[in-house]
């Protein structure tokens, strides 16, 4: 960990020199190039950047869904690329949580079984009691028996989300929570991830193309061509827009 | 529209395979028996057209009797018409012909190609005339004394025997130790159809196979310039009455098609087999079709919005059933001539050696198994593919959903009347007492078969809530997953079953049927017989043991009553079939028969004893005349004398030892039974009659607790053929079954990588898709083994009449059978799951 920390205390998760190839040859895309950096522990990040800069492929890699081509990645100091499959998908399971953008959930499922689910999987006892903090946090309580099916699309991300913070992961990775969401409904799913940091300290890095989305994190971090190309701490929406502009975007 | 269609296919190479695969099997069976069948034939065409080709006319008995079993028999001829032949102006050479039963026995004493295991072993005398001699000496010279035999190559080879070795042989006229003075082959055959042959000096086999003064046939070779037909006029000019005269032509013609006739109830039961699993591949095909309509319900629809007509989308779909089914044609018509093969190996592996020759596939073969491919693929698909038409455009827009819970009404109901239906045939036949329970009973079985089919979706759900959810309490979070999977589509889920229900209701109702027959097998017996010892011949109807076997039984002094058991061929009342002749006073006293009328006092040799069933159908009651016809002696007048009961020994009728004397040439003892004079041991009575038993050492002496175990176990030996068939049915569902679930887990990309991603481990991926499987097999095996359960037991109660009596469900058989079928679900799980498992998870989240 020789980079330098802007993190007020500890570090939840870490890129060192992550550098990721797709193809070989003339076709082969650097979706990450040789970039670094740090997500400390109760911090809510913003990722933003032009299509195609990366952000996916880093949030990938950051989970364990995706392996590096070179460089590392740390977990609360344990080097994924150390794992194997089997840990990788206990490490998934246990430390760190993931909303897509969308089709979350598992069709067959009920909300409360969703939610659940990494922990049944896992197979140990869990903490019932958080997981109806959760629950009552997100405001699913009379939606528990419904299906995917039979839920809204902002219900079924809260549930996505419930389903990330219930086995209290060291860091919930979250690649554009609102792209499919309305605007109000978005809010809220905002609000409470805002929350779940505050109230909490749950670690949050999220994706997204939305200054206003990005304003609701403590620090937005630029991405362009696999590289990180600024930085802003304290954003509001007319800072990161203005950025964004200068950038190129 | 048909380049979409052929761009799908392409696009699904894999699935098409594996759907062919389902009427593959199917296929390939039918292909495969009609290849050996023709196989068979051409070679035996061949054979005999070769064996016959230097007679030019045959002189046979006029009277035949044609059995289900065996060679049809015949009256013998004259041996004085042989000479009587020689002296006529067109015949050239002539020359009896004696054919019968002779059994060699090897170095060890044991029987060389026991005709138990199907191929008979026979004996002939050696013919003189070339032209009319079918074998080919290889060693040494013909028989030309009393003690000498020439033998077949494949004896000579597995028994180890050599020109100048001396041999064993079991005829009529009891053992025999012969010096071997030749070998033979048979149209180049060491032992053609496994059959062994013995061939003797000719006044030795008149004496050991055949009857003195007579032949079975007489053949004829014209003269320079003589016409077959001529020669035929001028024998029938001086035939006596009661023999015919046959061309060289129609002679070969007849003898060639006695083989087919021999041969179509081999082939029936080939094609029943390739009919089953036909029907069950259908299944297969119907529900693949049902899931790729599905699948592509979108992309229809786009279809229909832009312009493609409902015929032409009903169209797309048929056409692609179309080159599947002929996918599956040519590669099960391939597969078949290789199945053909392997038939052909096994047979031989069984001693029934078939002449050689590439198989052989004529047009008729190949267009059946095409056509057949074909229809029922189209057939299976017609369904779906009008499903697909319907599809409407707008639901390309929308977004399209893999669940499919709600059931039609429509299809319950229609269930529910036809299983209805079906029941109540069955219970009219069980209970209604009609003439014809049986027949009632078989349609009720089948069209609740039907129903159960039809029923099989609305039970899917309670099944799969119940045994899955207990598997899914007992073996967490992926067998719950597997449950839910299993109930999504219930439709889906019970189609996939109804295959492996099917498979498994035929495996049920088999054992059962078998398991009952045995079991009231054994209680008939044990009711009926009441003697101690049995001598079995271990030969079935084809020679056996000479009545001197029987004679030195009864006269040793631990034994009191003996009665020997012979079968012949007769035409009772006109029908062709076999009589059981027994020593009426001693059998009535070894056997409870249940005479009902008359007596066996005064059982003689006019008299005939029937069943009480046969008096009632043909309306015969004591003192009624019977006609009965023997190839021997021709029609002879019997007078019922005796009504019985039970039918376990004595069959349908019987007449009495001293009448088969007096109308056979030759005696033989299949059985005899015998029982011990009071005070006698077991133990030393059987050891005596196991001494004189001991030069047949095919025939075996049994207690009676023994003998009903080898009648009954005569019911495994079918069983197992049954078995080994009914194979082919199960495999094709596993292959069903491994179909559907790698169609739904091709649907269910996306949510599998969610899965992973969330944390499922690959061990739990496979576990879940295997859970759902055994699932899913499971039900097909429940419901097949209820279904089989029912109608075991309505069949075997319709039949209580026919001997029927117990009723028994082998449990642990059946319970084999379910494990067995779990098994299945596993083994159909391992390719999809595999699959699952190894599922690139991010590019699985990313598919929609
Ligand atoms: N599986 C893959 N194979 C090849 N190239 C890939 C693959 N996944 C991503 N890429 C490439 O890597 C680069 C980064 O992709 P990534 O998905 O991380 O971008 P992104 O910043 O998330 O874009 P967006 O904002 O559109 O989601 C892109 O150029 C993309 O084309
Ligand atoms: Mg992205």
């Amino acid at each position: 960990m020789t980079a330098a920390t802007t993190a007020p205390t500890s570090i939840a998760a870490q890129a060192v020199h992550a550098t990721k190839v797709y193809g070989s040859g003339d076709t082969a895309v650097r979706a990450l190039d040789d970039l670094s950096a740090e997500f400390g522990t109760g911090q809510y990040s913003a990722i933003m950047g032009p299509s195609g800069s990366g952000k996916s492929t880093l949030m990938h890699c950051m989970a364990g869904l995706d392996t590096l081509t070179d460089g590392q990645v740390f977990i609360g100091g344990t080097d994924l690329s150390e794992l194997s499959e089997k840990e990788l998908t206990q490490l998934r399971r246990e430390k760190v949580g993931f909303v897509f953008q969308a089709f979350n959930l598992v069709p067959t499922l009920d909300a409360q079984e969703n939610i659940t689910l990494p922990m049944d999987l896992g197979g140990s006892a869990y903490d019932d009691g958080w997981v109806d903090t959760v629950i009552d946090t997100v405001g699913l309580r009379d939606r528990l028996e419904h299906r995917p099916a039979e839920l809204s699309g902002g219900q079924q991300q809260r549930v996505a989300v419930a389903r990330a913070m219930a086995s209290r992961p060291e860091i919930i990775f979250a690649d554009e929570p609102t792209g499919n969401l309305d605007s109000k409904t978005g809010h809220e799913i905002l609000d409470f991830m805002r929350s779940a940091v505050d109230d909490f300290g749950q670690t949050i890095v999220m994706v997204t193309h939305d200054p206003m989305a990005a304003s609701y994190s403590d620090r937005v971090v630029f991405l362009a061509d696999g590289r990180i190309v600024d930085e802003m701490l304290e954003p509001t929406a007319e800072r990161v827009l203005d950025k964004m502009k200068q950038l190129g975007e | 529209m048909f380049r979409t269609t052929f761009k799908n296919l392409r696009a699904r190479k894999r699935r098409l395979l594996t759907t062919a695969l389902a009427v593959t099997i199917g296929v390939a069976f039918m292909a495969g028996t009609l290849v050996i069948a023709d196989t068979i034939s051409r070679t035996f065409d061949d054979l005999f057209a070769d064996a016959t080709e230097g007679i030019d006319a045959a002189v046979r008995g006029s009277q035949s009797i044609d059995v289900d079993f065996g060679p049809e028999a015949r009256n013998p001829v004259p041996e004085t018409l042989v000479a009587q032949i020689a002296e006529l102006d067109g015949a050239a050479a002539v020359e009896g012909q004696v054919s019968g039963y002779a059994q060699f026995l090897d170095k060890d004493d044991e029987p060389v190609g026991n005709p138990g295991t199907g191929a008979p072993t026979l004996g002939f005398n050696w013919n003189e005339v070339p032209e009319l001699n079918p074998f080919e000496l290889t060693d040494g010279g013909p028989p030309s004394g009393a003690g000498e035999v020439v033998i077949d190559r494949g004896t000579a080879r597995d028994g180890g025997f050599a020109v100048g070795d001396t041999i064993a042989v079991l005829t009529q006229a009891g053992r025999g130790d012969f010096t071997v003075t030749g070998i033979v082959t048979f149209g180049g055959q060491d032992r053609p159809a496994g059959a062994t042959t013995a061939l003797f000096e000719t006044t030795t086999a008149q004496d050991l196979v055949g009857e003195p003064g007579t032949f079975q046939e007489i053949a004829v070779v014209a003269g320079e310039g003589v016409s077959e037909e001529d020669l035929v006029t001028q024998i029938q000019a001086i035939a006596p009455a009661g023999v015919e005269v046959l061309t060289g032509e129609q002679y070969t013609e007849d003898s060639q098609n006695q083989v087919q006739e021999g041969l179509s109830f081999f082939n029936t039961f080939l094609l029943v087999f390739a009919g089953i699993a036909l029907f069950v591949g259908s299944f297969i095909i119907y529900n693949t079709f049902n899931i790729l309509v599905a699948q592509r319900t979108g992309e229809l629809g786009l279809l229909r919005a832009l312009g493609a007509s409902r015929r032409q989308v009903f169209g797309s779909v048929i056409l692609e059933a179309t080159i599947v089914g002929v996918i599956a044609g040519v590669i099960g018509l391939v597969l078949g001539i290789g199945l053909a093969s392997l038939l052909k190996l096994a047979m031989a592996g069984l001693g029934i050696e078939l002449p050689g020759g590439a198989p052989v596939v004529t047009v008729r073969t190949a267009i059946t198994a095409l056509a057949t491919g074909m229809v029922i693929t189209v057939l299976a698909a017609l369904v779906p593919a009008r499903r697909a038409g319907a599809v409407p455009p707008l639901v390309a827009l929308r977004q399209r959903s893999v669940e499919d819970r709600a059931l039609p009404r429509r299809r319950t109901i229609a269930g529910g009347v036809v299983t209805a239906i079906g029941l109540a045939s069955l219970g009219y036949g069980l209970w209604g007492e009609p003439g014809n329970a049986i027949q009632f009973v078989g349609l009720g079985a089948l069209v609740t078969f039907i129903g159960v089919a039809l029923l099989a979706p609305v039970l899917a759900s309670p099944f799969v809530k119940g045994v899955g959810g207990l598997i899914a309490k007992l073996r967490g979070t992926p067998a719950a997953l597997a449950e839910k999977n299993a109930l999504r589509n219930p439709r889906r889920t019970s189609a996939t079953a109804s295959a492996l229900m099917i498979g498994v209701g035929l495996v049920g109702f088999i054992t059962i049927f078998a398991a009952s027959t045995k079991a009231s097998i054994d209680k008939t017996i044990d009711d009926a017989f009441t003697g101690d010892l049995v001598v079995a011949s271990g030969t079935f109807g084809f020679g056996g043991l000479p009545p001197e076997v029987a004679d030195e039984i009864a006269a040793l002094p631990e034994i009191d009553l003996v009665s020997g058991m012979r079968f012949g061929p007769a035409r009772v009342d006109g029908e062709d079939t076999g009589v059981v002749a027994v020593n009426t006073d001693q059998m009535a006293r070894l056997a409870d028969i249940g005479i009902s009328e008359g007596s066996a006092d005064d059982f003689g040799v006019s008299s005939f004893g029937i069943h009480e069933d046969v008096a009632e159908e043909k309306g015969w009651e004591l003192g009624t005349p019977v006609t009965i016809e023997f190839v021997d002696t021709g029609a002879q007048t019997f007078t019922v004398d005796v009504i019985y009961s039970e039918n376990a020994l004595a069959g349908p009728w019987f007449i009495d030892t001293a009448a088969f004397e007096a109308n056979y040439a030759q005696q033989f003892d299949a059985q005899i039974y015998a029982s011990l004079t009071e005070g006698a041991s077991l133990a030393k009575a059987r050891e005596s009659v196991e001494e004189i038993v001991d030069p047949y050492p095919a025939a075996e002496v049994q207690d009676q607790e023994e003998y009903t175990e080898a009648t009954a176990g005569q019911i495994d030996q079918l069983l197992g053929l049954v078995y080994l068939l009914l194979v082919f049915a199960v495999i094709i569902a596993v292959i069903g079954i491994s179909n559907t679930l790698a169609l739904s887990i091709y649907e269910r990309t996306h949510e599998l990588g969610l899965l992973r991603a969330v944390g499922m481990t690959r061990q739990q991926m496979r576990s879940s898709i295997r859970w759902e499987s055994v699932m899913i097999a499971l039900f097909g095996t429940i419901l097949g083994l209820t279904v089989g359960l029912v109608f075991g037991w309505a069949v075997v109660s319709a039949l209580a009449d026919e001997g029927f009596s117990v009723f028994q469900a082998p449990v642990s058989q059946l319970v084999v059978i379910a494990l067995l079928a779990a098994l299945a679900g596993v083994i159909a799980s391992l390719r999809p799951a595999r699959r699952a498992a190894k599922l690139d998870m991010l590019e699985a989240i990313m598919t929609e």
